[in-house]
């Protein structure tokens, strides 16, 4: 019965997302015909990249409950792709940028985890913490200026495009979410996840090792960002200390949009990707109708609220 | 209020730190141990203390508010837009608070009413204010108001600044709010915990209102300082406050679980904040290290937190929440 609900909660998250999509394609079609065509496609993919791999993470760390949020997630995307730029520079090999970018997103997203789970430190302040420190490091290692010189071989994976797909896109978004979504719902450890957000006392009681699995969970959140902070490496062509701007609020926001419940337990990725590219879709839609970057945070801002004010609503209901 | 001897062990180590650290700051730089520098240091704190105040309420009942630093700048484009405007003073000052109150009511519509997780909603309001204040400054700065505000903010009374009267009575009234009425008793038994709060008879919905309602009102009364000082608004308002006052309220001493606060930790730790601030950028740190800074000391304090009590308590586990 509880897995009928689940079925449920996700078809219908699914049906609002693809029915305000359609909302939104239906209005820029009015609005701006020239816009609407295959390039469009391409374009959107290409700027979901970076906002569905830290998505990924935010929801993951949602999910496994306990107040879990990463508000650190836009500093880590600067602050792994400076790292990396920075050793370059520095002499280290050209190949290792990515394996750079991915540990140190990887041990940033370690000392979240180290704060929140061995220390007890409310996730709330502990990742806000964490974010002014890895995006303040971000600016102030390189005082704000961006860092040039990311090698060729990188930048043709970063803009290349397959079949009208960035390769980014495919090689990156397309394996994370299938590993995550097989693991989510096949194996074991998928389960505890959601059965550690749903009551975190049971679990405890029968024996899920509670604060292990949402320490893994917070350095996946890491990772997943350093790997985002190579792909606006190899995609823009220079390590921009503020690249991860705003990143917090648009990936809480995907995944709020994408179904899942802020208390954790509860929410289905395919959901979270549906939210990603309806958001990205906006984004580009505004963008083609010239409305300043600005009015996109707000937009984000008043989608947020909404949403969980809806889930509130809708939960009391029940 | 208290005697020295009076204060808890807290707030005693902040005082040392904010003496030590304006020992050893006077002792590098030159500049530092100056009239002029002092009065910088305070003047440059007087926004922190009165957000600092409001802050601790809503942290004390477990609550956050990421959005207060943008607040302040859209209840300073008010405050500057009626100045330029050339309103009657009464008008201008009190156009601060009421406009900080009337967006506390809305953040406290969504996390109250609503019963929106507050960091969520309050980050969600962020992203609104921010692009609010885009709209109202139309990509400008608002700068060379009138100097109004300035005189009358500035004239003293007594031989002090109006300024600090101000923040004195401010603190003085949190203070018996707080400490000598049930209001504070409701307040800290919400944070303490809000199911037990909710079956013992509280309205915890009017006390968690009140309070978001009240921390507005004083970052809007910031906001009039604000402009009365610099004389101008800029498109960056505000962005680091929210960070500044959450580590000035954890340093102070006020639990994040909520339940126990302290209003004189808080301003002891907005000053220790303002002079490490101050002192680094005298001896050569550039500003954009700030965060860094703040953020670092804010994790590191409650890192040795964690570890102490869970030293002094053998009770809790590894990794046990308190």
């Amino acid at each position: 019965m509880n897995i009928l609900r689940l079925v449920n909660q996700t078809q219908l998250v699914a049906v609002f997302l693809i029915a305000l999509w359609i909302i939104l394609l239906v209005g820029l079609a009015m609005l701006k015909p020239a816009a609407l065509n295959p390039n469009m496609v391409t374009s959107v993919l290409q700027f979901s990249t970076i906002l569905a791999l830290v998505s990924l993470g935010q929801s993951l760390v949602i999910l496994a409950g306990g107040a879990g949020i990463d508000l650190s997630v836009g500093g880590t995307v600067s602050l792994s792709a400076i790292l990396g730029m920075l050793l370059l520079k520095a002499g280290v090999p050209a190949a290792l940028l990515p394996v750079i970018c991915i540990v140190s997103g990887l041990l940033l997203g370690m000392g979240n985890g180290i704060l929140v789970t061995r220390l007890g430190i409310k996730p709330l302040i502990a990742t806000l913490a964490t974010f002014f420190v890895y995006s303040g490091l971000a600016l102030a290692l390189t005082r704000g200026a961006a860092q040039p010189g990311v090698p060729d071989l990188m930048l043709n994976w970063g803009r290349g495009i397959t079949f009208g797909i960035p390769l980014p896109f495919l090689t990156l978004v397309i394996p994370a979410f299938l590993t995550v979504g097989i693991i989510l719902t096949t194996t074991a450890w998928g389960r505890w996840i959601y059965a550690i957000g749903a009551n975190e006392l049971s679990t405890k009681l029968v024996g899920i090792p509670v604060d292990r699995t949402r320490f893994i969970l917070y350095s996946i959140s890491g990772g997943l960002a350093g790997t985002a902070g190579f792909v606006t490496l190899a995609w823009l062509g220079s390590g921009r200390p503020n690249v991860g701007q705003n990143l917090e609020l648009e990936s809480l926001t995907a995944a709020m949009l994408g179904g899942f419940a802020i208390f954790g337990g509860r929410g289905n990725i395919v959901g979270v990707f549906a939210a990603v590219i309806l958001l990205v879709t906006l984004k580009t839609a505004l963008l083609q109708m010239n409305v300043n970057t600005v009015w996109q945070l707000g937009i984000v801002g008043v989608l947020l609220i909404s949403v969980l004010l809806l889930d509130q609503l809708s939960q009391r209901s029940r | 209020m208290r005697p020295l001897h009076n204060l808890t062990a807290r707030e005693q180590i902040l005082l040392a730190a904010c003496v030590a650290a304006c020992i050893v700051f006077a002792i590098v730089s030159p500049y530092f141990g100056t009239i002029d520098n002092a009065n910088t240091i305070l003047r440059n704190s007087v926004e922190l203390l009165l957000i600092g105040l409001g802050m601790t309420l809503l942290m004390a009942m477990g609550a956050i508010d990421v959005s207060i630093g943008i607040v302040l700048g859209v209840a300073a484009i008010v405050v500057g837009q009626s100045l330029l405007h050339g309103f009657h003073p009464l008008v201008v000052t009190m156009s601060g608070p009421i406009v900080g109150a009337i967006l506390g009511i809305v953040t406290a519509v969504v996390v109250v009413l609503g019963r929106v997780p507050a960091i969520v909603g309050t980050l969600g309001l962020l992203g609104v204010y921010r692009a609010v204040i885009y709209f109202a400054l139309g990509g400008q700065w608002l700068s060379g108001l009138p100097r109004d505000l300035t005189t009358i903010v500035t004239r003293s009374v007594f031989g002090i600044p109006v300024t600090y009267w101000v923040i004195v009575l401010v603190y003085f009234c949190v203070w018996i709010a707080l400490r000598r009425t049930p209001f504070g008793l409701h307040l800290l038994a919400t944070g303490g915990s809000e199911e037990k709060a909710r079956l013992s008879g509280l309205s915890v919905i009017k006390i968690k209102f009140a309070a978001f309602v009240v921390s507005g009102a004083l970052a809007g009364l910031a906001a009039t300082f604000y402009v009365a000082t610099y004389r101008n608004v800029e498109m960056t308002i505000g962005t680091t406050l929210a960070l500044d006052a959450v580590a000035a309220v954890v340093l102070g001493g006020t639990r994040i679980q909520g339940g126990r606060c302290s209003l004189i930790g808080t301003m002891l730790g907005v000053l220790l904040l303002r002079i490490l601030q101050n002192g680094l950028l005298l001896i050569g740190v550039p500003s954009l290290w700030q965060p860094v800074i703040t953020g670092s000391l804010l994790i590191a304090v409650l890192s040795l937190e964690a570890i102490a009590g869970r030293f002094f308590n053998p009770k809790l586990s590894f990794g046990a929440k308190t």
